[in-house]
């Protein structure tokens, strides 16, 4: 089974919501649809208070070439421009939207076989940005400065709980693959790959069982025809779903420190981005609903959720159940690598994969004894740094060493922070380091 | 609603915890320790008294080592229930190592003072848990080695190119045969009749063979060793390394010793004193302490750099400097090799550094000449992750 270097099998605790079938989110009153959902400028409103807008309106425009459109989550009436706090903690601009009941619905023209440059000007009206977790824009993401020749569709989820793409795969399986093809298309690759975990076997099973999708072995992949999807069972380790981590694993090549993918000739995408393109192009609905799984202990009844863009946590939490009395912790996105919350006073965007509410035993709370350099944190980084000197210099406050131990090509995957028996918080020293750096430059 | 917790990720971690490694060591240590009791009570029935003497040097070791820890840190203003909170146990871990390091027929304040500096000296001095530069165990070891001599044990009378043989006994022992020379010694002093009496098996389980507490018997160091393999507190690669390590060059030793001692040397002659010098090589890693060393101490995760390279380099270079040592000075040379091993570490740390992900050599610059350390690249532009 293929893989990469270093890591670690962390308990992927995703049997809560394995077999959960995808619901819908009810509509609430009250949404609030944040500006800045994807990395770069935030996008510009084009609505005003009081204005009527309806489901899949576009209500704010990508500001710079780097940004993403937002559309309306619901038919209703804008009411304000607010300030509310994002999952991270900063203060963003929200568009506060309330819901008048309406089922309208606005569509784009759907696109039948439609040329790339079609493709990646859809991708751009839709809003569309990677769902994995970053939320980089997708459109900008398909048209690289470099040559490549290879796609691969990060269906890893390595993120323990998580299962909104292990779901998506299983039940739009055809709309995903399309999704696939129509990314393929849009960059123009004949290499795709899907890499998927071995935890995630159901999907797997059924990805191979659908045409032209073939499996990794060496007999199959001789009689390869030119458009086939090669299915890549990865070993089932955290961080296998890193974008290094699965090219490395895919096909072998590694991203040179500070590069991009296509510097090796690689894309990768998310599924809930496939998934998105297909609907964007082929049902001409704008992105703005995501798969979302709420999981944890603390959680009354966990749950595999279409949510639209904007819904206060708090109604998601409620349509589960609400929170149990033993949560300790809220956390938006995975485990490893999430953002911890002070409360359920925050919206879903488009790159929230998942919410957890964890209790005493899930979440750590120990805390931090002297390191005792025991060098587990330099075996399982996938970026082969050596963590136990990042924090050792970051915590004398000595910046110039952290970095020279390459606290800066850290993607803050945790692996050090969660095997660490002295349970230093590495991935804060990290953190630290990164802005101090920032500040001298 | 905000009384939940609020930190950076990752928001779930390991069960492992330092305590949790340092309990397993001292479980792992227990075989070996009961063992030696056990030997030493039963090695001659003169002297059955030499096993509760045994225990008894275990026990003030442990008690002395937890208690100076605390003592220090009291000192240090902490209060006792934070101690308490912080106890992680690896004074414990040294204490039973001294013990195990100490003869039967070692004076019974000998433990406590070699506790003492372990503790004090070596480590809460340096900075406690996790900052001393050296072993503790073994600094105490050498310690009451060097300053109590013969209070310390039977050993130090016997060093020297002479040899020695079973019968001479210690200045302070108890009258009997395990406090004489260890049959390391009397395998390096060249009288091969006297170990004879010994097989490998004997140096294996621990019979009959004189030596320190804890390090006698191998079979139990074994089945301790691999509790912590299984644990995964140990990597078995390193223990392995150092042992066959000591024990080859050890026969290159011999042979070289061998081929000296001919008169005239032809090919045929070579070749049988290799023969002949290949018999060492069990003896030499199941005699002395060289089991409990590599298992136990030389293996400690603060003394031992942070590199797989650095880790090679490491304990080859223990195995070289305990054969070669064990014949300069014809006695134990493990605890000798181990501290000077340690005070490489931090050179190994800085000069063996490992390649980064995606490592892209930097194009070498004219007229810049700087010292030459593989430093990782540090590129600023920003990753994307995650997706």
């Amino acid at each position: 089974m293929k893989t990469f270097r270093g890591g670690f099998h962390v308990p992927d605790s995703k049997a809560l919501t394995a077999e959960a079938a995808i619901e819908q989110m009810p509509a609430v009153t009250d949404y609030y649809v944040s500006l800045s959902q994807h990395i770069g400028k935030p996008a510009q409103p084009v609505v005003n208070a009081g204005d009527e807008v309806v489901e899949g309106q576009l209500i704010a425009q990508a500001s710079s070439f780097v940004s993403a459109n937002i559309h309306s989550p619901v038919c209703g009436e804008v009411v304000e421009l607010v300030k509310r706090k994002n999952a991270q903690g900063a203060l963003v601009d929200c568009i506060h939207i309330k819901s008048n009941g309406k089922q309208d619905k606005f569509t784009l023209p759907p696109l039948v076989d439609p040329t790339p440059e079609q493709i990646i000007q859809r991708i751009a009206d839709a809003g569309i940005v990677g769902m994995g977790g970053a939320g980089f824009p997708t459109a900008v993401k398909l048209q690289p400065q470099d040559p490549v020749d290879s796609l691969i569709i990060n269906a890893a989820e390595c993120e323990p709980y998580l299962n909104c793409d292990n779901r998506l795969m299983i039940e739009r399986t055809e709309g995903f693959l399309a999704g696939v093809r129509l990314i393929a298309k849009a960059i123009g690759v004949a290499n795709v790959y899907i890499g998927i975990e071995a935890n995630k076997m159901e999907a797997y099973n059924k990805l191979l069982l659908q045409e032209g999708v073939i499996a990794d072995t060496k007999e199959v992949l001789a009689a390869k025809k030119e458009d086939d999807i090669v299915v890549v069972l990865l070993k089932k380790k955290y961080p296998q779903g890193a974008e290094k981590t699965i090219i490395k694993a895919c096909v072998g090549r590694e991203v040179p420190v500070g590069g991009l993918p296509a510097a090796v000739g690689c894309i990768v995408d998310n599924v809930g981005t496939a998934y998105a393109v297909y609907d964007a192009v082929v049902n001409g609905t704008p992105l703005y609903k995501r798969l979302m799984t709420v999981s944890g202990r603390g959680v009354a009844a966990p749950k595999n959720l279409e949510v639209a863009v904007g819904t206060p946590l708090s109604s998601v939490v409620e349509l589960c159940g609400g929170l149990k009395d033993d949560a300790v912790k809220l956390v938006s996105g995975g485990p490893m690598m999430g953002f911890s919350l002070m409360n359920l006073d925050v919206t879903t965007t488009k790159t929230d994969s998942g919410f957890l509410a964890l209790t005493d035993k899930e979440a750590s709370t120990v805390l931090p004894t002297p390191c005792i350099n025991c060098g587990r944190c330099a075996s399982v980084c996938p970026m082969k740094l050596m963590p136990m000197y990042i924090d050792f210099y970051t915590t004398v406050g000595d910046t110039e060493n952290a970095v020279k131990y390459g606290a800066l090509n850290c993607f803050e995957c945790g692996t050090c922070a969660y095997v660490c028996p002295a349970k230093r918080p590495i991935v804060q020293s990290v953190r630290l380091t990164k802005m101090k750096a920032k500040e001298k430059k | 609603m905000s009384n939940y917790v609020y930190s950076s990720s990752p928001h779930i971690k390991s069960p492992r915890t330092t305590r949790r490694i340092m309990i397993d060591v001292c479980i792992a240590l227990l075989p070996a320790c009961i063992a030696g009791c056990i030997l030493m009570g039963t090695a001659s029935p003169a002297t059955p008294e030499l096993g509760w003497l045994s225990f008894m040097h275990i026990a003030i070791c442990c008690l002395t080592c937890v208690a100076s820890e605390w003592i220090f840190s009291l000192c240090c203003k902490k209060s006792f229930k934070q101690i308490l909170n912080e106890f992680d146990f690896t004074s414990l871990v040294t204490g039973l190592l001294i013990g195990m390091n100490l003869y039967p027929s070692s004076k019974w304040y000998v433990g406590i003072f070699a506790s003492i500096f372990a503790i004090v000296v070596v480590k809460m001095l340096f900075g406690g848990t996790g900052k001393n530069l050296v072993n503790p165990a073994i600094a105490g070891r050498i310690f009451a080695f060097i300053a109590f001599g013969a209070a310390f044990g039977g050993v130090m009378g016997y060093m020297g190119p002479s040899g020695s043989a079973w019968s001479i006994e210690s200045p302070v022992s108890h009258g009997s045969v395990t406090a004489g020379a260890t049959p390391l010694q009397v395998l390096l002093g060249g009288a091969s009749d006297a170990t004879s009496t010994l097989t490998n098996l004997d140096l294996f389980l621990g019979t009959g063979v004189p030596g320190t507490i804890g390090e006698t018997c191998k079979l139990a160091l074994i089945v301790g060793g691999i509790y912590l393999v299984v644990r995964g507190v140990l990597n078995f690669r390193w223990p392995l390394v150092y042992i066959a390590t000591t024990g080859v060059v050890a026969v290159l030793i011999a042979w070289i010793d061998n081929v000296n001692a001919l008169s005239n040397v032809n090919s045929v002659m070579i070749g049988e004193a290799f023969n002949d010098a290949v018999g060492v090589f069990l003896p030499s890693i199941l005699s002395g302490g060289l089991i409990l060393g590599a298992i136990f101490m030389a293996t400690d995760y603060v003394t031992t750099p942070n590199t797989k390279l650095g880790n090679y380099i490491y304990f080859v270079f223990l195995g070289v400097l305990t054969a070669v040592l064990r014949r300069a000075i014809h006695g134990e040379a493990v605890s000798f090799a181990i501290l000077l091993g340690n005070l490489i570490v931090p050179l190994l740390d800085l000069y063996v550094r490992r390649k980064p992900f995606g490592y892209v050599k930097p194009e070498k610059k004219p007229r810049q000449k700087k010292v030459k350390t593989a430093e990782p690249v540090t590129d600023q532009k920003t990753m994307k992750e995650g997706e």
